[in-house]
């Protein structure tokens, strides 16, 4: 039997060296290998042999079948990838270790990149700021009632005799007048970004956020000018088909003061579960009330201007199929969740 | 603050045929913003947000107003219905009826009517229906009322049981420092002082003016004469007393803007009018009005060339007038000057020429603006910020395999150093401090994330707050990162790359600190300056490292000065070296630059046991060096190895 195995391998051999297609070798792995192939017909005959010779014998067949396995598979990608060296391109590749820019960072570039386009200036004043800047010069003297919305964090510490308590800054806004006082005489285009604080937390709301703080100051600024930068903004970080709208509102240190709505990116403004009739809120504006501008040392008769501030993480979470649920994620250092941007 | 306006009431007050769907789009438009509209119970209800300066838009008749001077600018016919009284009254200084002492200061007017011969009962179907659909649940006839004409006119109404005041005498003042009151809902409260309260002729406080009345003159069942009380109070005493009790109502809510002081008599008027019909009584003449200093009308100048400026458009004299007329405001044109008579209900409202232009604007419809970019100069943009540095360093890291992270600046007392600021009314414990390092918020961060077994590196920029002696405090700037399970030459190698990016060459001085383990802590110095930190620390043996950006910023070369490459190949060879324990490799790789100015780079290949194997470069400028002149400089630092680090050449 040891012979009539020898050959059935030697035959299968010198017949894959002739067969010239893949189809002619899957036919010789039918004649050897198939169910009822040349291989196995000699397994059946193994039952007949005695023990010892049993396990010598079967254990030649086995190679032979495993290399007649082999040798079919090397013939039949030969045949079918020809003769040229052989190389796969498949192969998964080799990453390198990426790192990753927070959302909230590549949110800033974005941002500061489409202002400083139009001529805006990127600035950044004091996180800890007084509360002067933050409110008083800002027309909400002490015990305003406006300056509840502001959930204000205090700091513990000596009030200032001119400037009063120490406050977590709770807006941008806080920058107008240290950016007036900075330049003195207008034009002014700045683009304020910078960490704000105020006591919220939940869902769409965190304790520390950012914002952004448009401020422009120049003769003859109108409310169309206002509309005009709203425009370019919304479409350049949202998409040329999106749109902008102002409605009234009422802010102590803008007036006219507007809420600042996007045409809804889902629904294309016709109205849909996301928006509210085809539109987004996006963040609060107005025209600078003149006393602000002569707190900041800028004569409102010669001068006007406007100005806006809206949340970093608002307008990202705003992003078109981004779907971050809850503001707070963008505050967890889950690499799960920052590797993913 | 929201207001619910039920449609089928807004009609009573505005006709128009104007769908609900309209009214919310155009008012939405052009004043207070439409949040919602609800269908319910056969009628729709518009939630409306009312901002803090137009609370005379806060009922349904101050909505209705709105409206008629709004849905015509869209075409839409629209007309404000005035309140019809039925039966008129007498407003007197003095009545039979009750004794009032006033403080001016703390209720510019004062208004109460004495009701005879009231029945208590459930009030009428639609009253119950409105009080419903405002969110409110019917009690009474004489309570329903008062919250009926609330949210009618925006005006507060409250009512006593007459035969509960004492003497039939009041006096309205401001409470001193501890006294007492027991409130409508039973609480009571100690009062702070300044708080304004009404005592009854026998001493007693029957009301927390403008919150609350007070339990011992509240109506009951068994009421039989009311006292129909309608005021206005000062803003800041109810400001003051709600944020001290930390309780408020609606009422307060309302007084605490500042109301319309001409708003009483229409209030008063109303009260009278509903108690008769709905309770059966019988309302006194005469009304008592303390009314010291009665609304004198405002007037403002400005001109049509004023608001075009401001507007970014062309417009006529006619259009401005009748735009606010329709608003309520009195119009004297005089050639191009427009003076404008503010009505009372606008007054706190309409202070400078700027709040005409809104008046305008709104009415003449953003939406109806130009939208156009700015011209003119361009404002000088050099300034010293550290923008594009910090991004700069950012991508650098990112490039290194490093992930940003954004952690709260608020932490707790065991992160900070002990002069660290402190918050008076932090959210809690863990964010009670301003950080005076990012240490503490990477561990953290870096503790999150202690299910990842292989090697990450996280990295921020953000301040950290230095407490001055009456100033802000100093925040500096900071970008810190930690490394979780690299090796020490992994994490050091990405911090030289880094550096090396940034073309700053530096010294290491080995320096132990605080939270680092001993021995593992290097700094980088600049002219014996230190510029930052690296090492390991003791919490889980993270590597952590420290810049402050305006220090690298002040070092970093934002190019190198051009090195003509060399013409010639170098030589290059690497030598094994055993050196004893405890030998710091710096020291050795100093030592063979000190050789020769030809040797041009040094790098550590390999170290197997006490085996250390470097690839040296010689290079000559222009020549290629021979075998020999090679020799001869590894025989020279050979030399310097062996006498100073006890090193032999394998």
């Amino acid at each position: 039997m040891r012979e009539e195995i020898q050959n059935i391998r030697n035959e299968a051999l010198a017949q894959l060296i002739e067969a010239k297609t893949a189809d002619e070798v899957e036919r010789l792995r039918i004649i050897y290998l198939g169910r009822n192939g040349k291989v196995n017909k000699l397994t059946k005959k193994l039952k007949s042999l005695k023990t010892q010779e049993k396990k010598e014998v079967g254990s030649l067949l086995n190679d032979t079948k495993d290399t007649l396995i082999f040798q079919i598979g090397k013939r039949k990608n030969q045949l079918k990838y020809g003769v040229r060296q052989w190389f796969d391109p498949t192969i998964p590749g080799k990453k390198p270790v990426i790192g990753h820019l927070h959302l909230i960072t590549q949110a800033i570039e974005e941002i500061s990149s489409i202002f400083e386009k139009i001529g805006f200036t990127r600035v950044r004043y004091p996180e800890v700021e007084w509360d002067y800047y933050a409110f008083e010069s800002l027309n909400m003297p002490k015990d305003h009632p406006a300056r509840d919305v502001w959930e204000t964090f205090f700091v513990d510490s000596k009030k200032d005799k001119k400037y009063g308590q120490m406050v977590l800054t709770p807006h941008t806004s806080s920058g107008q007048i240290r950016e007036m006082e900075r330049i003195k005489n207008p034009p002014i285009r700045m683009i304020n970004i910078a960490k704000c604080f105020r006591r919220e937390l939940d869902a769409s709301h965190t304790p520390m956020f950012h914002q952004f703080e448009g401020l422009v100051i120049d003769k003859d600024i109108s409310i169309a000018h206002l509309k005009g930068t709203l425009d370019y903004f919304a479409k350049n970080y949202f998409g040329p088909e999106r749109k902008t709208r102002l409605r009234p509102f009422h802010f102590q240190f803008t007036e006219p003061s507007f809420e600042v709505d996007i045409s809804c990116g889902i629904c294309k403004a016709k109205g849909c579960k996301v928006c509210k009739e085809g539109w987004l809120e996006l963040g609060g504006a107005g025209m600078v009330y003149p006393s602000v501008l002569k707190n900041g040392g800028i004569d409102p008769q010669k001068y006007t201007g406007f100005a806006f501030g809206w949340g970093v993480e608002r307008v990202v979470m705003m992003k078109p199929g981004l779907n971050i649920p809850d503001l707070r994620l963008l505050y967890s250092s889950d690499l799960r969740f920052l590797r993913q941007f | 603050m929201n207001t619910l306006i039920p449609d089928s009431w807004l009609k009573e007050y505005l006709k128009t045929q104007a769908k609900p769907s309209q009214i919310a789009k155009f008012l939405s438009l052009c004043g207070p913003s439409v949040e919602k509209v609800i269908k319910e119970n056969g009628d729709f209800v518009y939630n409306i947000e009312v901002t803090t300066n137009r609370v005379d838009s806060i009922g349904v008749y101050g909505i209705a107003r709105e409206l008629a001077a709004i849905l015509p600018q869209f075409g839409i016919s629209a007309h404000f219905v005035e309140l019809k009284i039925n039966k008129d009254a007498i407003f007197s200084k003095k009545v039979k009826y009750l004794d009032a002492l006033v403080d001016q200061d703390l209720c510019p007017r004062f208004a109460a009517c004495l009701i005879k011969n009231v029945k208590i009962k459930p009030s009428s179907a639609t009253i119950q229906k409105r009080i419903k659909l405002v969110g409110l649940r019917p009690i009474n006839n004489v309570v329903d009322i008062s919250n009926y004409i609330m949210h009618e006119l925006g005006q507060p109404v409250h009512t006593f049981d007459y035969d509960k005041i004492s003497s039939h005498k009041m006096i309205l003042r401001k409470s001193k420092k501890g006294e007492k009151i027991t409130t409508l809902d039973s609480k009571m409260h100690t009062l702070g002082g300044g708080d304004i309260v009404i005592e009854d002729g026998a001493g007693r406080l029957i009301d927390l003016a403008g919150i609350m009345g007070g339990q011992n003159s509240a109506v009951s069942d068994k009421t039989k004469n009311v006292l129909l009380f309608v005021q206005t109070y000062n803003p800041v005493n109810i400001r003051k007393t709600f944020t001290s009790l930390s309780q408020t109502t609606e009422a307060a809510i309302l007084f605490e803007k500042g109301l319309d002081p001409e708003l009483v008599r229409l209030g008063t008027l109303r009260g009278i009018d509903l108690m008769e019909e709905l309770t059966e009584g019988t309302a006194e003449k005469e009304v008592l009005d303390l009314y010291p200093e009665p609304y004198k009308p405002k007037t403002l100048r400005i001109t049509v060339s004023f608001i075009e400026k401001k507007l970014g458009i062309s417009l006529k004299q006619n259009q401005v007038v009748k735009i606010l007329e329709t608003l309520g405001f009195g119009i004297r044109v005089n050639q191009d000057n427009l003076y404008i008579q503010v009505p009372s209900f606008r007054v706190r409202d309409i202070e400078i020429p700027e709040d005409i232009v809104e008046e305008v604007a709104r009415l003449y419809g953003y939406h109806n603006l130009p939208s156009k970019l700015m011209a003119g100069e361009l404002p000088d943009s050099l300034s010293d910020f550290t923008f594009a540095f910090e991004i700069k360093l950012k991508r650098i890291l990112k490039e290194l395999g490093a992930n940003e992270i954004y952690t709260n600046s608020l932490v707790p007392k065991e992160f900070v150093s002990s002069n660290a600021l402190k918050l008076k009314n932090p959210l809690g414990s863990d964010s009670e401090y301003l950080r005076t390092s990012l240490k503490f918020s990477l561990i953290q961060a870096a503790d999150d994330n202690k299910g990842i077994k292989i090697p990450f590196h996280l990295f921020e920029a953000a301040n950290v707050y230095l407490p001055q002696a009456r100033q802000l405090p100093k925040e500096i700037m900071t970008l810190s990162g930690i490394f979780s399970n690299h090796s020490y030459r992994e994490a050091k190698g990405v911090i030289e790359a880094f550096l090396e990016e940034l073309n700053i060459s530096y010294k290491i001085q080995v320096e132990d600190a605080k939270d680092f383990l001993p021995n593992q802590r290097v700094l980088f110095n600049i002219n014996n300056t230190k510029i930052g930190e690296f090492g390991v620390l003791e919490q889980k043996k993270y590597i952590y490292y420290e810049f402050e950006i305006e220090k690298l910023k002040r070092v970093y070369k934002p190019y190198n000065t051009f090195k003509p490459m060399a013409k010639v190949p170098a030589q290059i060879e690497d030598i094994t070296l055993i050196l004893p324990e405890r030998t710091k490799l710096e020291s050795v790789i100093q030592s063979i630059k000190q050789a020769s100015k030809l040797v041009s780079l040094i790098e550590l290949k390999d170290i197997y046991e006490s085996s250390y194997t470097f690839t040296i470069h010689y290079q000559h400028p222009t020549k290629t060096l021979t075998d020999k002149e090679v020799e001869e400089i590894r025989r020279t630092y050979v030399g310097y190895l062996k006498h100073k680090h006890c090193a032999s050449l394998k």
